[in-house]
């Protein structure tokens, strides 16, 4: 099979690339190997939340600028320019947000700490710095569903001098779906939640619990193929309402994750889905093509191949006892030799694995056995110097880095 | 006197197995008790061990009288303590680079201990075993069980309280009261509080372990102890399903033990500065030791995943006469310091084995009964810890009550007679632990942060170490909303705490779990905003 | 050994290395509907860790899987979740109740419902017989079940098309199946049209017996594990003549490639590799320039292709829809790729009924709006599902391809290759 372009890797930063060459006219192919990272999301993307020094950015763009040479995004060239591609890029999948590059809003995380983000899905509760538009809020919450702290949201937001009042709701149906011990997750509830009629019994529930409150705020827990729901549920109820993130499955993330695959396709592109490259064939500096586990016998033949297969979560690194490598192509990986300086004492403290990766040239071109190979790139959390939890940088170098690959072979 | 300092007729320092059996034994014999714990029930050498109850066959050859000791105790725990037992068997096993001859001396000694040790064929040692080393060429059956430290030990304090023992957790004895060569009671600091508090009794149990030596020295008398350090490693899974030893002389890591949901690898041994002892971290060397010794006795643990690393220390003693600490007892050691060193109403209870906390309890509650003229005999041998009375028909079979019965025994009733679904919904699913479970742990177990609701009941010991459930066990310790932010606080400190296990061991798929426990804590949910408590314990 | 001591961490289905992330949590069709079904994670790797420990932790309601495998493609980390659940119920047998044998045997029952072929389809058909399914056989009553044809493919085959095959220079062995049997020889029939035209001759293996996916699924393990035996056996045969064995049913395929070995331990390894779908037999030979299709000019079709659970988990819809989409007038809609709630004989047992349709319904709506003449899927329990749910048509992506192969045309081209 030809393509002018085969991805590995089906998560944010592969889809995003896939998106922005298909649009060019390119046929792309885009091998996924399960699910993505998207369904830990929180419903916001995050371009660079504190700078090196753990301190909260206000302006990404800006202090992106001061990030040490090693990370990624000094390869992506007009950072505001490839951040306004990105956002028409959600824009076009479906996917609608609002944010700015140049300046971060808060969200509120599921355990109810403040954090900076770039973008956030329209639905969900942003801010800026710590005022919420309201004076009491009715957090509101699904009985039986865990994932969803409700006493530390509100601390949270008692810090920031609202009143809250934690109202749990429930409905017929999710009585039924509680019965079962473990399956009562927000991924779940949104699937019960699925049709209109629902989502109006549900709008009911929660005017009626709502009181006196002038905001009312919800676990993320509808819309999971779209925001058509959740936008109706917002209609409905008689007082602003807005979602908060939970622990995963993310029901914005599965959300995300389905309509960016939605536009790929749509745009022509090929999605292999559950399947595995697992190896290539190369001529020189040249890949030629990729094998995958389940199509055997067919190479998967390109101009052009990106490697957007994740970190070590991702599988797109992998660790044993003694290295740490890239098990498709074997690509060259900066990492620290010595195993016992992969990590430190204090989880929190900054672990150096999260900056292990492939190491990539200016234009993101991989390396192997310590040549450029001229065809293949690298994408998103794949690549070598970026501490996405620290930086608060994951979905910026997902979309940023891909966006970048994609105009960098667009050009050629 | 001040009418505020409460008086008992025994303080036992100390809230490691022996320390509650020795709480439990006191009040069962009718004394007013108190037991102070300076972190947690079986923080120290209790909880870091391999969770084996020895048949005794392991000390057969060596030591004869350690050997009938096991013996004896591992036939009473398997009654009174069952529910903390799984009888599980053992096998000595001999490989081609161990001397079969061996197996003759260790067969015979067992005998003579009073050990059931059957020569079994090898076959018929991988048919029982299927993970045993298949190149074996000789293998011995022998009674061992694995045991449960955490329940053990908590049982014991329970039955103490129900015989109206006080114990008081996260208390630190700072310094012994003595007045005219003979100690009265206790100063204590409650960690939770900030506040130094004083305790007298007629007599003054130290059963510390290791730490033993530092109460002592408060004391003004020397114990001379040998710090040993054990490493382990626990298995994602059960590999075995029976105790499997090496049958040659005691060594490195020749132990794999099941232990309910995973398997445990030990141990290393290394003589340690008494300096060390609160420092358990496990170092590569030893992580490289276990791997390489334990895959010799199943080969699977090559390819098995590794959840964490552990470190214990074993309160070894010196003999009296032996300053130099050449010869070293494993046996059980009761000093009556009023007799050795003319200290009055102390006594101190150290040495032996997890498995033998029975007999060290009973030991020195005879001593302090005989100081306090108390003319009561022990029953521990012959009572029932609570949960391991006669099996009663639950109410409800899900496998999370079934999972729990394997935690508390009987006293799982209460957490199985729910009536809301709420309740029946799983904090932790890789250990099965419900929402009534952990409010039963809260009622009930002397719970007061996220670690010690782990000892009580799983909740993040399984494979995903927190990942996924400790933001649902910390809500659901969460009852008040005042104690949100400290209970934030704690899991943070909890998820640390669960990293120290992993980080030894931290490549391959425990890498990939960190980083999506990183993601997800740090990335999703902005926990590091609340972390910074000390670590929990 | 001690060299290599953990270079790789894999445990059996590698389900130690299950992140305890809940992805396949997300994509589990049965636990969204039916809350009695503790879903692929706990069924899985977390209840795994406790049936080691002790087999009584086996629990009753994982019966409820439908083997979909959809937790595995869904998987960051490659653990099989569906094979572990699988396994646990090998381990747990049950005695299979007589309603579950009949829908288990498909080639017996099939032998002996087409010879009486209009009976039993009347009968089948009846009022009065479906009740009697219900009630005494707990086959729900809402089912159709497939016609019987009147005359098997095996006889079809043998009086019109045998002779005529050993001309070709090359060929082929077609595992057909039952359902193309006893139900619907077109399917076959479709086959050999165009593989005669591309220049390839077909032939019946030596001896074949149904592939066991429904022996599976009803707990008859021992007899699926004898009819793969056989089956491998007479795969063998047509091998060694250098032939590839093709198939018209993508559950059949990914039973014998991938279940014989995960799950009932039938050796495969040197038949798997020659084992394959027909689309994709084709796809890769005009890939590699081997033959060329022609199609007709006047065929003009708009169709929906509908991805099934064992399809997307061998990942092999590519094949089939690369093949539809070189059909000029044909007009390719491609549905979301979900379970329709069948999964073989699960969706005719009474007790699944309900659980069944309300799975497949999100298909069954995307299919109403997709406003198309038929629906095309590789799987022909899909086919029932839609066909009973939705009214529309489903054919096999072969039948589509010999509906609008322009025979005449692709014989010339194929003629000196």
């Amino acid at each position: 099979m030809k393509f002018n372009t085969v991805i590995m890797g089906g998560g944010l930063s592969g889809l995003t690339c896939g998106i922005a060459l298909a649009k060019a006219g390119q046929k792309v192919a885009v091998v996924a190997t399960g699910q993505s990272s998207l369904h830990f999301g929180s419903g916001s993307l995050d371009l660079l939340g504190y700078d090196a020094q753990g301190a909260v950015v206000t302006n990404p763009v800006e202090a992106i600028k001061a990030l040490p040479e090693s990370h990624p995004y000094n390869k992506v060239g007009d950072v505001a320019a490839a951040a306004a591609q990105a956002q028409t890029l959600l824009a076009e999948a479906g996917i609608k947000v609002n944010g700015r590059a140049t300046a971060n809003h808060n969200r509120l995380t599921p355990i109810g700490a403040v954090k900076p983000a770039w973008l956030t899905l329209d639905e969900y509760l942003t801010f800026d710095g710590d005022k919420l538009q309201c004076k009491k809020v009715a957090l509101m919450n699904i009985i039986g569903y865990l994932d969803f702290p409700t006493k530390f949201i509100a601390e949270g937001l008692r810090k920031m001098d609202v009143e809250v009042e934690v109202k749990p709701i429930t409905l017929h149906e999710l009585n039924e779906a509680r019965k079962s011990p473990t399956e009562m997750r927000a991924t779940n509830i949104a699937k019960v939640l699925g049709n209109e009629e629902l989502v109006m019994h549900l709008a009911a529930e929660i005017n009626s619990k709502a009181g006196d409150a002038d905001m009312v705020l919800l676990p993320a827990v509808l819309g999971i193929k779209n925001d058509a729901l959740a936008q109706l549920l917002k209609e409905q109820v008689r007082v602003p309402m807005h979602f908060v993130a939970t622990i995963p499955p993310s029901v914005p993330g599965t959300r995300m994750q389905a309509l960016l695959r939605k536009r790929f396709e749509a745009l022509g592109g090929t999605f292999l889905n559950g399947d595995r490259a697992v190896k290539g064939t190369f001529a020189g500096s040249m890949l030629k093509s990729i094998e995958t586990e389940k199509l055997e016998g067919t190479k998967l033949e390109a101009e052009n191949f990106v490697l957007a297969t994740g970190s070590f979560m991702g599988r797109g690194l992998v660790s044993d006892y003694e290295k740490v490598y890239e098990p498709v192509l074997g690509l060259d990986v900066d990492y620290i030799a010595d195993r016992t300086q992969w990590t430190r004492d204090n989880v929190f403290e900054a672990q150096p694995y999260m900056e292990f990766g492939v190491k990539t040239d200016a234009q993101l071109h991989t390396v192997k056995d310590g040549k450029v190979l001229a065809n293949v790139y690298a994408v998103g959390q794949v690549l070598s110097g970026n501490n996405k939890v620290k930086l608060a940088s994951g979905e910026g170098v997902d979309m940023l880095t891909a966006i970048t690959v994609a105009n960098n072979i667009i050009k050629k | 006197m001040d009418p505020n300092i409460k008086e008992y007729d025994v303080i036992v320092i100390g809230g490691g197995i022996t320390g509650a059996g020795t709480a439990r034994d006191c009040a069962m014999r009718g004394l007013k008790v108190l037991l102070l714990e300076r972190f947690d029930y079986s923080y120290g050498a209790t909880g870091r061990n391999h969770g084996l109850l020895h048949s005794g066959a392991r000390y057969a050859v060596t030591d004869k009288e350690s050997a009938t000791e096991c013996i004896q105790e591992n036939m009473t725990l398997r009654k009174v303590a069952r529910h903390c037992v799984e009888e599980t068997d053992g096998l000595f096993i001999t490989l081609p680079e161990d001397d079969l001859d061996y197996q003759k001396t260790f067969v015979e000694a067992c005998q003579a201990a009073g050990i059931r040790a059957d020569i079994i064929d090898p076959a018929e040692a991988k048919r029982l075993e299927p993970s045993v080393n298949p190149s074996l060429i000789g293998a011995v059956r022998i009674p061992d069980a694995s045991i449960d430290p955490f329940r053990l030990t908590m049982a014991n304090v329970y039955d103490a309280q129900l015989h109206g023992a006080e114990a008081l957790t996260y208390h630190e004895v700072t310094d012994l009261i003595i007045n005219q060569n003979r100690v009265e009671g206790v100063r204590a600091l409650d960690h939770h509080t900030g506040i130094n508090k004083e305790f007298r009794a007629k007599v003054t149990i130290n059963a510390c372990g290791i730490w033993g030596t530092l109460i002592a020295q408060k004391a003004g008398v020397t114990v001379n102890m040998f710090p040993a350090r054990g490493a382990l490693l626990i298995f994602g899974h059960r590999v075995n399903n029976m105790v499997i030893n090496r049958c040659r002389k005691p060594a490195n890591a020749d132990i794999l033990v099941p232990d309910d949901t995973v398997c445990v690898i030990g141990t290393t041994s290394d003589r340690v500065p008494m300096e060390t002892v609160d420092d358990m971290r496990v170092t590569p060397q030893e992580v490289e030791v276990l791997l390489r010794e334990g895959e010799k006795l199943a080969p699977a643990l090559a390819t098995t995943r590794i959840l964490r690393a552990y470190a214990g220390v074993r309160p070894l003693v010196a003999a009296d006469n032996d300053p130099s600490g050449r010869s070293i007892s494993r046996g059980i050691v009761c000093l009556d310091h009023e007799t050795r060193d003319g200290l009055a109403g102390f006594i101190t209870i150290t040495g032996g084995k997890m498995m033998t906390y029975r007999l060290m309890a009973e030991d020195a509650t005879n001593l302090a009964c005989k100081k306090l003229n108390v003319d009561k005999q022990c029953e521990t041998a012959t009572t029932p810890l609570p949960g391991s009375e006669a099996p009663e028909q639950l109410s409800k079979k899900t496998v999370a009550v079934m999972a729990a019965e394997g935690r508390h025994g009987t006293l799982t009733k209460a957490i199985a007679e729910t009536t809301d679904v709420v309740d029946d919904a799983l904090v932790c699913e890789c250990e099965h632990v419900s929402v009534s479970e952990v409010n039963y742990a809260m009622d009930n177990l002397h719970v007061k942060n996220l670690v010690t609701l782990r000892r009580r009941t799983r909740v993040g010991m399984g494979t995903c170490q927190g990942e996924l459930c400790a933001t649902r066990a910390a809500s659901a310790m969460c009852r008040k909303q005042e104690q949100a932010a400290d209970v934030k606080a704690d899991l943070a400190s909890f998820i640390n705490e669960r990293w120290k296990g992993v980080q030894p061991v931290g490549w391959g798929d425990n890498m990939a779990e960190a980083q999506l426990t990183a993601t997800i804590y740090e990335g999703l949910c902005g926990l590091n905003q609340y972390a910074g408590k000390e670590d929990l314990k | 050994m001690a060299d290599q001591m953990q270079l790789n961490n894999i445990s059996e289905n590698n389900f130690e290395q299950c992140l305890k992330c809940s992805i396949c949590t997300v994509y589990c069709p049965v636990s969204a509907v039916n809350p009695a079904y503790p879903g692929p994670k706990q069924s899985g790797p977390d209840g795994e860790r406790y049936r080691l420990k002790d087999p009584k932790f086996f629990n009753e309601a994982l019966k409820m899987c439908l083997n979909c495998k959809r937790c595995e493609v869904a998987c960051p980390s490659g653990v099989n979740v569906g094979d572990i659940i699988q396994k646990a119920r090998m381990n747990n047998p049950h005695k299979p109740k007589l309603r579950d044998m009949m829908l288990a045997n498909t080639d017996f029952v099939g032998s002996m419902a087409t010879m009486v072929a209009p009976i039993t389809n009347f009968a089948l058909g009846l009022g009065v017989s479906k009740a009697v399914l219900h009630s005494v056989m707990k086959i729900d009553k809402h089912r159709t079940f497939p016609a019987y044809a009147s005359q098997k493919f095996e006889t079809w085959f043998k009086k019109n098309a045998a002779a005529d095959q050993d001309k070709y220079s090359k060929h082929v062995s077609y595992f057909h199946g039952c359902y193309v049997n006893y139900n619907f020889p077109q399917l076959g029939k479709d086959l050999v049209k165009i593989m005669n035209a591309c220049g390839y001759g077909v032939h019946l293996l030596d001896k074949e017996k149904c592939c066991g996916t429904a022996l599976i699924a009803n707990g008859m393990y021992d007899q699926a594990k004898r009819q793969g035996e056989t089956n491998m056996e007479s795969m063998r045969s047509a091998i060694a003549k250098g032939r590839t064995v093709v198939t018209t049913s993508s559950t059949c395929t990914f039973t014998m490639r991938d279940e014989y070995t995960h799950l009932l331990e039938v050796d495969n390894h040197d038949v798997r590799d020659h084992l394959t779908l027909a689309t994709r037999f084709l796809f890769q030979l005009l890939d590699d320039g081997k033959i060329k299709l022609a199609f007709r000019d006047d065929y003009k079709k708009r169709v929906a292709y509908h991805t099934a659970c064992h399809m997307e988990r061998m990942g092999w819809a590519i094949y089939s829809t690369s093949l539809l989409k070189m059909i000029p007038g044909l007009d390719l809609v491609m549905l979301e790729s979900q379970c329709c709630g069948i999964s073989g004989t699960y969706g005719f047992k009474r007790e699944n009924y309900e659980t069944s349709q309300k799975i497949g319904d999100s298909l069954f709506n995307a299919i109403a709006e997709a406003d198309v003449e038929a629906v095309t899927t590789d799987c022909e329990t899909c086919k029932w599902q839609i066909e009973m749910s939705t009214g529309t048509p489903v054919l096999n992506p072969i039948s589509i391809i010999a509906d609008a192969l322009d025979v005449e045309k692709t014989i010339e081209l194929n003629k000196n290759r």
